[in-house]
């Protein structure tokens, strides 16, 4: 086969051509693969859920509320078990980390205890700030767990700062952040009402 | 053409990563494990392969001065489709990989193979050469973030070789993948001179 | 040894400076700070230091005699100067197997990488200190309390450290200034640190013995020194309230470690007296913006690397003049 001459109307055909192809193609792609895109999201988030909540049947709908500080907002997921209201998974975040922001699952019970937490994202250095993700639920360490403590009884804030949590060694700055998510997510839980019985019963 | 030739010279003589220092950013941007080296390796590999293929095939039909436009939209289609795969099937490799995964299209590689051998060879040739070229990749990606990972982290595959106290921290950061992969050019140059 | 029968372009002048004797002086110059930081932090300073020296030596010949496979060059003294200088940049309390990778680091990646001593760019136990910093964070900070410390405490925070912490965290200079040792308290050692820069003095009086044996010249210790505490001193003027005392950047962490031992290194600084000042100065605004906006309460140690790599443009531009040239 002869090349083809870089004359006008070959070189608008074939760009045309060629652009329209691959459209046409991810387009096919983008519909096989939609479904199973938004399934792997959600199923991230209801393992995320499921981690840090006591055990329960079903969850109620989420609602937003957005922050006071700045433009993002918490995401609240209550959930139930035979009717009743056994807490609530609050999607927290922070722009206070060493890296920026950091989003968070928590996990609230009806005490308001932190019943859990889940690090979703995140960009702090690996092998400092990012032990956050196992060392404030490190149930031999009493001084550095916040699973089971009440915002309200025990101050969450970093021990060299008056706190009660002993932060992350040579990581101040990413504990200081993620007791920053977690205090959030706990004042615009006092703030929000929720439905003490699942409406589906 | 020696198929065989053609297809091994990825791995040391023509390596992208050791020999010909191409395609840099993802090769230190993503190796901090060597999961991620080769996640990335082997989703550069598909595109590699497929471009290759494409290209080969209507090389005759594309007008010269137009060529690199169309390469440029048939990689980024291949990208997008990886991508899109990646997001659906492997979420958690999509999230550690994140940004550099659209970042192939600009990957030298990928254009440099399609333009200096795909568009001048047959069929058969040019996808020999897009495997062999995108599996010395991933080859050298896989090693980078293997050594990163074992003396960065302790694990090699995520698997726990030694205790996270006694590990070389600098080695998962920016640094240690420039050191590293200097020493691994000197090795690879020692091994070629020999 | 093979650099004596180097030839130059006339005229000569007979000097019995060798490499080895410089080096020796520089070590001379360095002893009285280490002894007094094993008077200050006890046995653990002498452990560290030795280990760092043996292990800076051993790699050394190792890796000259069986990777390189050159006549090993360990008597010059620089693998000498890089095992002490190295010691002086961690902590007393490290464990051992940090040093050596340190020492690894300082004399594998700074120096033999590069060819050995002469062609390296950068100051080998700076490598090595930044190599380590980088990497045990935790151990390279936790700096054990003094033997006369008047607390209990195990560890304790460099003066820096304190200023940096209390900053974060909003207090005011005055209320920070409670918890800092007094300047005659870091002008001898008496505060926490690496085993090097706890005593300005000591490192000072090391400096003038290698400035009267003319190992040195003035230029660049003072361009450092100076640039540090003039903006220090300006936005202390400024703002008292949240910028600290320059006498207490100048006295405190490694700043006169850094500016009489680590950046006169004569293989990585320029080599005219006009370069070494542009030289220092840049060392001195890199650390004072990287101690008052960094992340990092100490910035000396990347100061002297980045202008490190500057030092060969710095000789490009600024050349020494030819011998009866205008």
């Amino acid at each position: 086969m002869a090349k083809r001459e870089s004359t006008f109307i070959n070189m608008v055909v074939t760009l045309f051509a060629v652009t329209f192809i691959a459209a046409t193609a991810l387009g096919f792609v983008y519909n096989l693969t939609k479904e199973a895109i938004e399934l792997s999201k959600l199923k991230a988030q209801s393992e995320a859920i499921e981690k840090v909540l006591p055990e329960f049947g079903e969850l109620g709908d989420s609602y937003k509320v957005a922050a006071e500080s700045s433009g993002d907002s918490i995401e609240f997921f209550p959930a139930y078990k035979n009717g009743e209201l056994v807490g609530v998974a609050v999607k927290t975040f922070t722009n206070k980390g060493f890296s920026g922001f950091i989003s968070i699952m928590t996990g609230i019970d009806n005490a308001g205890n932190i019943s859990g937490y889940e690090v979703l994202e995140h960009a702090e250095t690996p092998g400092l700030g990012s032990k956050m993700d196992v060392w404030f639920r490190n149930v031999d360490k009493p001084n550095q767990n916040v699973v089971g403590k009440n915002p309200q009884s025990y101050k969450f804030e970093v021990s060299k700062d008056g706190g009660d949590i002993d932060a992350i060694t040579a990581s101040t700055i990413t504990s200081r952040a993620f007791l920053d998510a977690l205090v959030r997510a706990f004042e615009a839980y006092q703030k929000v009402e929720l439905p003490s019985e699942s409406r589906k019963n | 053409m020696n198929q065989w030739k053609n297809f091994s010279k990825g791995f040391i003589k023509e390596n992208p990563v050791f020999v010909l220092l191409l395609g840099m950013c993802p090769t230190l941007g993503v190796t901090s494990s060597a999961i991620n080296g080769l996640g990335m390796g082997l989703a550069t590999t598909f595109v590699l392969l497929m471009s290759n293929i494409v290209v080969s095939l209507i090389k005759s039909l594309i007008p010269d001065k137009v060529r690199i436009p169309s390469f440029i939209v048939i990689i980024a289609a291949f990208v997008t489709v990886v991508q899109l795969v990646m997001q659906a099937y492997l979420p958690a490799l999509y999230k550690s990989l994140g940004l550099f995964i659209p970042l192939i299209v600009v990957n030298c590689i990928v254009l440099g193979r399609a333009e200096a051998f795909a568009s001048k060879n047959n069929l058969l040739t040019a996808a020999v050469d897009g495997l062999g070229i995108g599996l010395g990749f991933s080859f050298a990606l896989v090693l980078l973030g293997g050594i990163r990972e074992l003396l960065g982290s302790g694990k090699l595959f995520n698997i726990t070789i030694y205790s996270e106290n006694y590990v070389t921290l600098l080695f998962v950061l920016a640094p240690g993948a420039f050191i590293v992969l200097g020493y691994l050019i000197a090795l690879i140059n020692q091994i070629k001179k020999d | 040894m093979s650099n004596l029968y180097t030839v130059s372009p006339s005229p000569h002048i007979y000097s019995d400076d060798t490499t080895r004797k410089i080096m020796y002086r520089v070590v001379y110059a360095m002893i009285p700070a280490l002894l007094w930081s094993v008077f200050v932090l006890g046995v653990d300073a002498l452990r560290v230091t030795l280990i760092a020296i043996v292990a800076c030596l051993a790699f050394e010949y190792i890796i000259q005699k069986y990777l390189m496979k050159v006549k090993p060059s360990i008597t010059d003294g620089s693998a000498l100067i890089t095992g002490i200088l190295l010691a002086f940049n961690v902590p007393s309390g490290i464990p051992w197997w940090i040093i050596v990778i340190g020492a690894l680091a300082a004399i594998g990646i700074g120096k033999l990488s590069f060819g050995g001593l002469g062609g390296n760019i950068f100051n080998p136990a700076l490598v090595g200190r930044v190599f380590l910093l980088i990497s045990f964070p935790v151990q390279m900070t936790s700096w054990p309390a003094t033997r006369q410390s008047a607390t209990d405490a195990l560890t304790t925070a460099t003066p820096l450290g304190i200023i940096k912490e209390g900053l974060v965290n909003g207090t005011p200079i005055a209320q920070i200034s409670k918890d800092l040792p007094s300047a005659t308290d870091m002008l001898l050692g008496n505060i926490g640190g690496s085993l090097g820069e706890i005593s300005a003095l000591f490192l000072i009086v090391g400096g003038l013995y290698m400035l009267i044996r003319k190992v040195i010249t003035w230029h660049i210790p003072v361009s450092v020194i100076v640039s540090v505490a003039a903006i220090a001193a300006i936005f202390w003027l400024v703002d008292p309230q949240n910028y600290i005392n320059p006498l207490y950047h100048i006295l405190s962490g490694g700043l006169m470690l850094g500016a009489i031992f680590m950046a006169t290194d004569m293989v990585t600084s320029p080599m005219t007296p006009k370069g070494q000042i542009i030289y220092g100065v840049g060392i001195g605004v890199i650390t004072i913006s990287i101690r008052l906006f960094g992340a990092y309460p100490e910035g000396i140690s990347f100061a002297i690397l980045i202008m490190n790599a500057f030092t060969p443009l710095i000789n490009t531009y600024i050349k020494p003049k030819r011998f009866g040239g205008n």
